[in-house]
């Protein structure tokens, strides 16, 4: 490691010295000079967060990726081979067999699809449901936040409970007053993705609940009062006033909800374990690197996972951006 | 100016930082001793120090430094807790490899033993541990002819059953024993009486897939059908774990579920509660019994263990942690061989045991469990029909596989199932280097 | 009875008694789902205390039914059995106080390294800014599942095999957070450069800036990571598990609660109403200081703006 911590050390330098260079040439142009007490006053500043960030944060992640193009078997750490593009070979071939990564992919798109819209949905209704001055709205907003700091090993189990497949599961047993056979709701593909996309929502909306209150807290009052003389009903203050205060808030939910979710992959685990219909892509990273012990495949997984995800978020903030 | 060579320099001390810390990995080659001039044995267990377990092992270690003080050896042991969900052990193990600090000795669970013997983790101690020692152990753990592991202790699976309920069905299970078992198709009638009285028949832990529990418990009745998973050296299953006879034995436990005697949703508790007739566990489930449910089951008069139905073939459930010498930068496996010796002697064996309340891995301890005790099928079983879950390298893909069989035998066209499984199993298997 | 009037801009708004009782069943109504509501994100606590007070037996008969979010009412005496079992035999106190000591280094590198890093990113020009800014945006996108191999073997070269080292393991990884790095900065956006201009006329340092203007403007923010950093230095059990070597049974621990409690959570001979008791122990600390915090928790995510 020590050789290959110093190549990277050392092009993380040039690079930044290139940069810097250009900065400094341009600048001279422009006519907007860096002036030098301020710059070194900067660069130490930034020095601590730099060195952690680079030692326990960049350093990992640009070795697994490295590792992507080798055939780094867990077992053997001191015998990896460069193997060039094989490991990206196979990630496709998988994929064109209609494997378990096929299902991984698709499992997380119908996940990503099904849980933004949710969740965010979910968490701006708590928001406007608790934005009043009334007494107790207090508790109902440490009540929604609630499962966002229980321990998932505690919501799963419960929610297993909820979901049991027998006639005494707590669902099927109210569904049951209404007439509803039994219905194994995990094992059924059609419902199993349904039930993790709902449980993940109503897991971390609390989060996201709290960030847009933030941002309804910013929305000046006069503006409702003014759209209130204005005769607007409740429908046409949330579409005049609620919804442009809340438009970089929402960006910001939509973009790190949007990150969570193509990561997920406890809540799988937990309530099915490792199957077609429910494996997600981090959790297939997972199993290949750790269980099956296949790191320089997974990481190949992983180079891909953020080549997309990266791409799909840049997209986004195009698209969001205020103009 | 000062400023700038104070920032450059900054910048050289941590650029300086990051190699020194890089190259301080690396460990010595040549055999460690203290100040007294002992040599030092390093073993690492896989259990937390505070536990039953760990305290049988630090009292054996103890003894063993007291027993070799003349010889001028010493033992140094760390515990590693394994904890649920975490990989730590497993991690540490890999990274003490890297670092070149791996322990004289390791403990590791049996399926591992063909991963870990493949890529030169395990020393070959088919020479240090001599021939009549051998063949006092019930099982041992062999990869491709060599022997890398001797077990700790020994655990095995059977049927815990409630007595009550099985007299109100009218089943007389007396006759069923080790020597003389039960057949798949009497297990399947006994399952019918029970279900007739009210009762739900077995648990047959079908749920347990998302970890080894499920696998554990049910490989015994593919084997039991004649069926098998992979070939001999562990790199071929297609033809294997597609063929007839597995079929068949998945299909037993398929009409388990199709015909009403279990299913995928049993509460983890209702046996201990008294809604099932069966359970299908391991042997930590008789301490459970014992201190956790004596509102159900009184005393041993209440319940009782059965052993493994058989079919055209004969087996049961085996596989446990075992000791191992590693491949360090130790050449000298002498004292590493004294202390294993140590730790899988008759005594260390049976006092070992005593304390976790296991079946003991040599045949020579010699515990005088009563006929027809839950402890008693146990060893018998071990000894008679006992088989080991296939050595493969790929053993943690021929898990998930199993698993995920299990997991669809509910719903899905058993033959279409087996031969996906199959496929993509050998394809796992296709990708280890020979 | 005489009508209430109210007068807005010279209308005149009448309120009679027909219209508040409307609006008393209106505020019963919004109490009513605000309870059902509540009711839905509070189950697992309410199972969770409720299965703390039961024998092992008691559990086993209300599983899968309703009756497992109900105390078992028949053994009311020996309802905290649990809880003194779980705090006598298993000490977690001292785990929870290592957690505590852990999560406060944390929280206050955190905060100067992170703060730093953000003030010198929203507010200071200089050359290669860029690359910084860049590479916030790539950490926060990167999944790091697979980075936790690499990063185990760099924190045990770096710190050796040490047992008092290994603590710096712990601690010296969750001092950098990227997120945080962001929220700072999009804090410090949102400060008027006056305060600073202001300051820097009297002859302050930059740092002095920092520390005697900043900061002080920058309680909610400050609240929100802190709150952040004692949930995640709290909740964190993976980590922990594999750096951390097990001490002797005769010495203080190094485990923090939740490593420690996966441990414990494991032996043999543990009940569930004993699990769900150190549960219930360990989410007490989270939630005091959440409610204390809330209020400066949603006005440091509301000044930050939190522009992507």
């Amino acid at each position: 490691m020590t050789g290959s911590t110093l190549i990277i050390l050392a092009v993380f330098v040039a690079v930044f010295a290139g940069l810097a260079i250009w900065d400094i040439v341009r600048s001279k142009k422009k006519n907007e000079k860096f002036r030098l007490r301020s710059t070194v006053t900067a660069y130490l500043m930034l020095l601590p967060a730099v060195l952690l960030a680079f030692l326990f944060i960049l350093l990992p992640i640009l070795y697994s990726l490295g590792y992507a193009f080798t055939d780094y078997y867990l077992l053997t750490p001191n015998d990896i081979d460069f193997i060039g593009f094989d490991n990206f070979k196979n990630v496709f071939v998988e994929i064109g067999e209609k494997g378990t990564l096929y299902h991984a992919i698709i499992n997380t798109l119908i996940f990503v699809v099904g849980v933004v819209p949710l969740q965010i949905g979910m968490a701006l209704g708590l928001a406007l449901f608790t934005n009043r001055k009334v007494r107790g709205v207090k508790i109902f907003k440490v009540c929604f936040f609630a499962p966002v700091v229980i321990s998932l090993s505690v919501t799963s189990f419960l929610w297993l409970q909820i979901l049991s497949p027998s006639d005494t599961g707590l669902l099927n047993s109210f569904l049951g007053i209404f007439g509803a056979k039994p219905h194994d709701w995990l094992r059924d593909p059609k419902t199993a993705m349904l039930c993790i996309i709902i449980l993940s929502a109503w897991q971390g909306c609390g989060y996201q609940m709290l960030i847009f209150t933030s941002g309804l807290s910013n929305i000046r009052n006069d503006l409702y009062e003014a759209a209130a003389l204005d005769g607007a009903n409740a429908w046409q203050k949330f579409k005049t006033v609620t919804w442009p205060g809340l438009r970089s808030t929402f960006v910001y939910i939509i973009i790190t909800v949007f990150i969570g979710a193509c990561r997920i992959m406890t809540q799988p685990m937990l309530m099915t374990g490792y199957q077609d219909h429910t494996v997600t892509l981090s959790y297939y990273m997972y199993q290949q690197g750790y269980k099956y012990r296949w790191v320089g495949y997974s990481s190949a997984v992983a180079l891909i996972m953020t080549l997309v995800i990266g791409t799909i978020t840049l997209i986004q903030r195009r698209a969001f951006r205020e103009k | 100016m000062k400023k700038i060579f104070k920032a450059v320099s900054l910048f050289a001390v941590s650029a300086v930082m990051a190699c020194g810390f890089a190259a301080c990995g690396g460990g010595g080659g040549g055999e460690e001793k203290d100040e007294a001039g002992n040599t030092i044995v390093k073993i690492m267990f896989h259990v937390d120090e505070k536990s039953t377990e760990g305290q049988a092992y630090k009292k054996r270690i103890d003894a063993f430094n007291t027993a070799y003080k003349d010889k001028k050896i010493k033992a140094s042991a760390t515990y590693q807790a394994r904890t649920t969900g975490a990989a730590g052990y497993e991690t540490e193990l890999l990274n003490k490899q890297v670092e070149g600090t791996l322990p004289d000795i390791i403990t590791f669970d049996a399926p591992n033993c063909a991963s870990y013997a493949k890529s030169a983790l395990l020393y070959d101690i088919s020479s240090l541990v001599p021939q009549d020692v051998q063949s006092d152990f019930i099982s041992l753990n062999k990869y491709d002819g060599k022997l890398y592991g001797l077990p700790i202790q020994e655990s095995s699976a059977g049927f815990f059953y409630n007595k009550n309920i099985f007299k109100a069905a009218n089943v007389d299970v007396s006759s069923y024993t080790v020597e003389n078992p039960w057949t798949l198709a009497q297990f399947k009638d006994v399952c019918a009486k029970i279900k007739a009285s009210g009762k739900t028949a077995v648990d047959m832990r079908l749920d347990a897939t998302k970890d080894e529990t499920a696998t554990y418990l049910l490989y015994p009745f593919i084997y039991a059908a004649g069926g098998t998973f992979t070939s001999e050296d562990g790199f071929t299953a297609s033809g294997y774990f597609n063929s007839a006879a597995t079929q068949s034995g998945f299909q037993f436990l398929k009409d388990l579920v199709a015909e009403g005697y279990t299913s995928y949703s049993i509460g983890a508790t209702d046996f201990f509660t008294g809604k099932t007739g069966m359970y299908l566990s391991s042997g930590w489930t008789i301490p459970e019994i014992e201190n956790k449910y004596k509102e159900t089951f009184k005393s041993r008069d209440d319940w009782g263990l059965l052993p493994y139905p058989q079919g055209t073939a004969k087996a049961s459930a085996t596989g446990s942690w075992c000791f191992g010498i590693t491949n360090n930068h130790h050449k000298d496996k002498e004292a590493a061989k004294e202390l294993l010796l140590w730790l899988t002697s008759t005594e260390s064996s049976d006092s070992i045991t005593t304390a976790t309340g296991m079946i003991a891995a040599r045949k020579s301890v010699n515990k005088n469990y009563a006929d027809g005790s839950p402890e008693s099928v146990l060893l018998k079983q071990l000894q008679l029909t006992g088989k080991a879950r296939p050595s493969t390298v790929a053993y943690p893909t021929f898990s998930t596989c199993f698993s995920q069989v299990i997991y669809s035998l509910k719903d899905g066209n058993l033959s279409d199932v087996l031969n996906a499984q199959a496929k993509t199993l050998q394809s796992e298997m296709d990708r280890i280097p020979r | 009875m005489k009508a209430k009037t109210l007068n807005v801009d010279g209308k005149t708004v009448e309120l009679n008694s027909r219209l508040n009782g409307k609006r008393i069943t209106k505020e019963v109504i919004y109490y009513l789902c605000g309870a059902v509501l509540s009711l839905m994100f509070l189950f697992p606590i309410i199972y969770m205390l409720a299965t703390s007070t039961k024998s092992e037996s008691a559990y086993a008969q209300g599983a899968g039914s309703l009756a497992m979010f109900f105390p078992d009412f028949a053994h009311l005496g020996t309802m905290f059995d649990n809880y003194s079992s779980v705090l006598t035999n298993y000490g977690i106190w001292k785990y929870a106080l290592n957690s505590f000591l852990y999560a406060a280094i944390v929280i206050v590198l955190n905060v100067l390294v992170n703060g730093l890093a953000g003030y010198v990113m929203s507010k200071m020009r200089f050359p290669g800014k860029r690359l910084f800014s860049a590479l916030i945006i790539f950490l926060i996108i990167v999944p790091v599942e697979t980075s936790i191999i690499p990063l185990y073997s760099i924190v045990k070269i770096m710190l050796g095999l040490k047992q008092t080292a290994s603590v710096l393991g712990i601690i010296l990884p969750a001092t950098i957070s990227i997120f945080n790095v962001f929220l700072f900065m999009q804090f410090f956006q949102s400060i008027p450069k006056e305060y600073e201009e202001a300051a820097r006329m009297d002859g302050s340092s930059t740092l002095g800036i920092f520390f005697k203007v900043i900061l002080p403007l920058s309680k909610p923010i400050v609240a929100t990571v802190a709150v952040f950093c004692f949930i995640g230095v709290w909740n964190d059990y993976l980590w922990p598990s594999m750096i951390l070597p097990q001490t002797g049974a005769d010495k203080w621990p190094l485990m923090p609660i939740q490593a420690a409690l996966t441990t414990i959570q494991s032996m043999e001979g543990i009940t569930t109403g004993e699990i769900m008791a150190s549960l219930v122990i360990t989410s007490i600390p989270i939630f005091v200081i959440y409610v204390a915090a809330q209020k400066y928790i949603v006005q440091g995510f509301g000044s930050a703006g939190l522009k992507m």
